[in-house]
């Protein structure tokens, strides 16, 4: 009792912005200890010998005995479980079927080729919609407005690999303006010596203009695919929530004490922010979906090309490596949206 | 009172408004004018056209407003067809508005202190510490307690009244000549309206600023303004100074809006010592309603402990008695309402309802007896579910009698109708087609359905216009006469009380501080807190006397 | 009604194209074989990669099909798969939604965790990664994209309600002696449901997309059925070559069925809410 009320005592005199954030990660353990659930029933839905399919067909009955008692196979499904979670914890995904190599130093590998990707891609996404969305509704009837009513609509209809593939037909086949679609920097230019794993960024810190020009051509057509669909649907849920705040009374009441329009304006995105980083969060898992269609189209080599190559090649420890980790991740960017959301409303109670 | 200058502050003349080509007029050939260290009260029910005249003055219209006609003149000089840089230099710096629902009109993600500010430098030249010291001292102005602190406190941890002195101290920022009030203090408590109304006159008067004081309450304008102007769709319809209209209004609607706004004359005036000889056998007799100790805890979120919301209440209705709960939001006084009619499962205590103990009964076994234990909703539009149409509303608690077919609840509805005074042509309207006073006689009409010995009225006249409010006291009135229900009357209207209750029972932090019978509680109350409410009314009858004693309070400078 | 109806027509010309997009699909599923002699998944090797003639309307791909009859036939195999997959959703969805909204316990919550981890994974990814666990079948991508999208009806609908039953006409119709089920299906549904039906349309849109995706990358159904995403799919590799045809036509059918979902949707948020529907 007295040690219950002195706790509590104490986590009344941390500061807000720190109680949030160690609440947010406290909740991230439970999370994803489900996660590591999911996946690992993922493989289990299967029919037939789990051994058998994790390590495919050229298995010889010794390993598949050896790998059996490894899994632990004989043992009750949640000792299995339990298993599966202490050797991912450790770093332990299995061996792809396919590559012959650790599931973990491939995903590893590919990583920074689809962060890169994504990366850029939400920025330019949320330089199109939030601005869109911002000028239609402070001029509404304007010709971006209408002209935004229709993107919105199009942009939700249209599948982001088709749309790749007209933006490479038009800028690389008919006006030769892109760069070829076959994957992240020419096959000429040798890639910057790893730093950050973006090629972009470790291209200057090596000072190679050459392998610079080069990355950031290869993106162009990529990051706009993803930008073009997925600016629409940020634009238009960023408009519902501009719009309410910019109706608003106390925007009315700011007008009324003579604020200037561009102070009001900074006023209405600011009340904005919060619902905005959380639309934001969800773009990310939206995003690290379609990268999966992207990449293949334009031979990007990151994680989204392993996960398809693995579910055409029937290799499960891939897949279920690439399910964990996309899983995690995204995990990690909602509980820094909701970090980040909690501190840019004061309403929220912690 | 001073004389009236030579030019008039502010001069509006014959000035319309309207939204779009066809629609009909929002404002038409309004006048008016304005002096310094002048309160003009502006009077009118919803629709009237009194936020579009404010929002006006401001050339701050809703969307597809526009001004078609006449003009409006501040020190003699047109502020129509300014531009926008001009009308800043205006809006805040010489005409200042103060809004309803102060909560709203703040900024939800800034400190009040920080929006002072803002407001600040938007109107004069100064450095953020400068303008931040500024706000702390406008806090302190509008008397707000320890106001460093409370400057950094954002809207949502402060209260209504608190929210309103901050809006009222963002209008003081510059000065203003002209303080637009558009129903400042709607939803406040009677006592913090007051405060809040003594503090804003107060204030202007002391800089010698106009005010325009725009509500729909006639006890606001008898008690603190110096002339009044009558609005009727968007036309005044009249105009003069405020004893005089008091006296004797030209226009036949002033006429009906202030006799709607007086006092009803005291309640069952010939019932008086019947009632209360009723009362007196009722207490010896078994009593309707009886409540004993009633409590009910509510938790404090992230904390060990509860808000006693009820605290150790106990009371009783007699048959054909009316009781009137009467206290503050807060109080607890609507939470006693829903554990009588059960949406809330009590703490303590027990209630019993004709000899039966319904404290604990379970839900099946109570539902029978909902049929005579019945409960009229406070906001009329929010308690009718929008996608049924008025028949199956009023039909819906007729299903409790199981002895009504189809076409008997159909004639109960036709019935009800009628009771309420709606025509039937309203049985298949939705209610967002109705109007606020229409809407409150179909939640009068649902809870009547059955027949009901018992009814709770919660909140039964609030948010409603002048006229409408009077109309639905007299159809109360009415019905306690032809059916002889018990009632218990949840409000804090104390001048709805009057008319309407035998018995009062005042509360406070979820006790009852003072009981009584209503007249001898209106004479002579004996706690302090039932003083201050009665203070805090601003009946019309007492106006002329007490806006001496106003002015006297004000000049004393009592905030 | 019917007044109201044209009235809105007339205002909404959005809506008239949407109706007009949905007529054309309807077409497309009930007269294919009178719509096109061809068969949409016969090959004829002779007439490989031929661009669009009065022979083939909309060209041929690699393996010499025709690719409109392809596109008229694949509404079938599109519209099915989501539909199907949609309606199941709607189906377990919306009443599991209002039980955990009006009922809250300890298995309201549980059940609301599990839709948090269904969620927190990237739709594509698990769709994707069940789909190929599951098998490459028809119904199999139906039944995901069902399972995908029950949480996002369950949660429409408990935010609905959640904020329904603490409404004062709730609390009314309780004292008038409704009893829980007509609390929760006469009083809260009706006011819930204008949200759940643009969640319809947005999901119907959402598995046509997904589906397609999911085929694209071989994730989905398999050759030689027509199939949108598929037939998009096979015409990748020759878009670089300038073979444009492979993959438009297809592109465009999901793309008209997608926006005629969308169109269909605004118009029903609009008329289903009878404050609503005489403004605008």
């Amino acid at each position: 009792m007295t040690v219950a009320v002195r706790l509590a005592g104490f986590w009344g005199t941390v500061p807000r912005p720190l109680k949030i954030v160690v609440s947010r990660l406290f909740m991230l353990v439970p999370q994803l200890f489900g996660v590591m659930m999911v996946t690992f029933l993922l493989v289990r839905l299967l029919p037939g010998d789990p051994a058998l399919l994790l390590l495919g067909n050229m298995a010889t009955p010794e390993t598949i005995a050896a790998f059996r008692e490894r899994l632990g196979l004989d043992l009750p499904v949640w000792d299995q479980f339990l298993r599966y979670v202490w050797s991912a914890l450790h770093g332990d995904l299995g061996t792809s079927i396919f590559t012959s190599q650790p599931v973990v130093s491939d995903l590893l590998e590919r990583a920074p080729a689809t962060l890169e990707l994504i990366t850029y891609a939400m920025i330019l996404t949320i330089l199109i919609g939030v601005t869109l969305a911002i000028v239609s509704v402070v001029r509404p009837g304007g010709a971006v407005d209408i002209g935004s009513r229709i993107y919105g609509l199009a942009a939700g209809a249209i599948p982001d690999f088709w749309i790749g593939l007209l933006l490479i037909y038009f800028f690389f086949y008919m006006l030769g303006w892109a760069a070829a679609p076959f994957g992240r920097i020419d096959t000429f230019v040798a890639p910057p010596p790893v730093v950050t794993g973006f090629y972009t960024i470790d291209s200057l810190i090596a000072g190679n203009p050459q392998a610079f020009f080069s990355s950031v051509g290869r993106l162009v057509l990529p990051v706009l695919t993803l930008a073009i669909v997925n600016a629409g649907a940020l634009m238009k849920m960023t408009k519902t929530v501009f719009a309410d705040v910019y109706r608003s009374d106390f925007i009315r009441h700011a007008r009324a004490s003579g604020l200037p329009e561009r102070t009001i304006r900074r006023i209405a995105l600011r009340n904005c922010l919060p619902p905005i980083i959380t639309l934001v969060g969800f773009m990310v898992g939206f995003l690290l979906g379609a990268a999966v269609l992207v990449e293949t189209i334009f031979s990007w080599g990151g994680l989204g090309q392993y996960a398809v190559q693995a579910v055409v090649n029937s290799d499960y420890p891939a897949l279920q490596g690439f399910v964990l980790v996309a899983a995690a991740f995204i995990l990690v960017v909602y509980t820094v949206v909701d970090i980040l959301y909690e501190l840019a409303d004061p309403r929220i109670r912690v | 009172m001073r004389a009236p200058d030579a030019a008039p502050l502010l001069a509006v003349d014959h000035l319309s408004v309207d939204f779009g080509e066809g629609a009909p007029k929002a404002l038409s050939g309004v006048s008016f004018e304005l002096r310094r260290d002048e309160v003009l009260g502006i009077v009118g029910e919803t629709g009237a056209g009194k936020s579009v005249l404010a929002r006006s003055l401001l050339d701050l219209l809703p969307e597809g407003g526009r001004i078609v006609e006449g003009d409006i003149r501040l020190d003699g000089a047109s502020v129509l067809g300014l531009n926008e840089a001009e009308q800043g230099k205006l809006r805040g710096a010489r005409i200042a508005l103060i809004g309803t629902n102060a909560k709203a009109l703040l900024d939800p993600v800034a400190t009040v202190g920080a929006q002072i500010a803002r407001v600040l430098r938007a109107h004069r030249a100064c450095g953020r510490r400068e303008a931040w010291a500024a706000a702390v001292d406008l806090l302190a102005q509008v008397g707000i307690v320890n106001p460093e602190r409370r400057a950094k406190a954002y809207p949502h941890e402060l209260s209504g009244g608190m929210a309103q002195r901050v809006v009222i101290a963002m209008a003081m920022v510059a000065n203003p000549d002209i303080v637009l009030a558009d129903d400042a203090t709607l939803g406040l408590d009677a006592t913090i309206q007051v405060q809040v109304l003594d503090l804003l006159v107060k204030r202007c008067r002391e800089l010698g600023a106009g005010v325009v004081l725009i509500t729909h309450d006639l006890g606001i304008i008898a008690h603190y303004c110096d002339r009044v102007a009558i609005m009727k769709g968007g036309r005044i319809v009249e105009l003069g100074e405020v004893g005089r209209f008091l006296q004797g209004p030209r226009d036949d609607y002033s006429r009906t809006l202030l006799d709607a706004a007086r006092v009803r004359p005291t309640p069952m005036a010939g019932q008086g010592e019947g009632a209360a000889q009723g009362m007196a056998e009722a207490t010896h007799a078994k009593p309707l309603l009886d409540v004993r100790r009633l409590e009910k805890f509510f938790p404090i979120a992230g904390s060990t402990e509860v808000v006693r919301a009820i605290d150790d209440v106990s009371f009783s209705v007699g048959r054909g008695e009316t009781l009137a709960l009467v206290g503050e939001s807060g109080s607890g006084k609507t939470t006693v309402g829903q554990c009588l009619v059960r949406l809330l499962e009590c703490d303590g205590g027990g209630i019993t309802f004709d000899g039966v103990d319904i404290t604990d009964m379970p839900a099946k076994e109570f539902r029978p007896l909902r049929r005579r234990l019945q409960m009229v909703f406070q906001e009329p539009y929010v308690a009718l579910n929008p996608r049924w149409p008025v028949r199956a509303l009023i039909a819906e608690p007729l299903r409790l009698d199981p002895g009504l077919n189809a076409r008997g609840r159909e004639r109960r509805v036709r019935q009800l109708l009628d009771l309420v005074h709606l025509p039937l042509s309203l049985a298949d309207a939705y209610p967002h087609e109705l109007t606020a006073g229409e809407q409150k006689r179909i939640g009068i009409a649902r809870a009547l359905a059955t027949g009901p010995d018992f009814v709770v009225f919660d909140e039964p006249t609030t948010a409603l216009d002048i006229r409408v409010r009077a109309q639905i006291i007299d159809l109360v009135r009415d019905l306690q006469a032809e059916i002889g229900m018990s009632a218990l009357f949840i409000t804090h209207d104390l001048n709805s009380v009057r008319s309407l209750a035998h018995n009062v029972a005042v509360m406070r932090h979820g006790k009852i501080v003072e009981f009584g019978e209503t007249e001898t509680i209106f004479a002579h109350p004996t706690q302090d807190y039932t003083r201050m409410l009665l203070s805090a009314e601003l009946p019309i009858e007492q106006g002329l006397l007490q806006r001496d004693r106003a002015e006297a309070r004000r000049l004393a400078g009592t905030a | 009604m019917r007044a109201t109806f044209t009235r809105y027509l007339s205002r909404h010309p959005g809506a008239v194209i949407g109706l007009v997009l949905l007529a054309l699909q309807i077409i497309a599923i009930l007269f294919a074989p009178w719509l096109t002699s061809y068969s949409p998944v016969e090959a004829d090797p002779l007439a490989s990669l031929e661009p669009p003639s009065l022979a083939h309307w909309f060209g041929t791909d690699v393996s010499g099909m025709d690719i409109y009859a392809r596109v008229i036939y694949a509404t079938r195999i599109n519209l099915l798969i989501s539909l199907t997959a949609v309606a199941v959703a709607f189906v377990i969805g919306v009443p599991v939604g209002l039980l955990i909204g009006f009922y809250r316990g300890w298995l309201s919550s549980l059940v609301m965790r599990m839709f948090d981890f269904i969620q927190s994974f990237p739709i594509f990814v698990l769709g994707m990664a069940l789909v190929s666990v599951m098998g490459q079948e028809i119904w199999n991508v139906s039944i995901v994209l069902a399972v995908l999208f029950i949480p996002m009806f369950a949660r429409v609908i408990r935010a609905e309600v959640l904020s329904l039953r603490e409404r004062p006409f709730v609390a009314a119709a309780r004292c008038s002696g409704a009893t829980d089920f007509s609390i929760m299906f006469r009083h809260i549904l009706p006011n819930a449901l204008t949200p759940a039906i643009v969640q319809i349309s947005i999901s119907v849109g959402l598995a046509i997309l997904l589906t397609a995706g999911l085929s694209f990358v071989g994730a989905g159904v398999r050759m030689p059925t027509p199939e949108w995403g598929l037939m998009v799919s096979s015409g990748a590799q020759q878009m670089i070559l300038g073979v444009w045809w492979v993959s438009l036509f297809p592109g465009l059918a999901i793309v008209i069925a997608v926006l005629s979902f969308a169109l269909i949707g605004d118009m029903a948020k609009d008329l289903s809410d009878p404050t609503m529907r005489d403004r605008r």
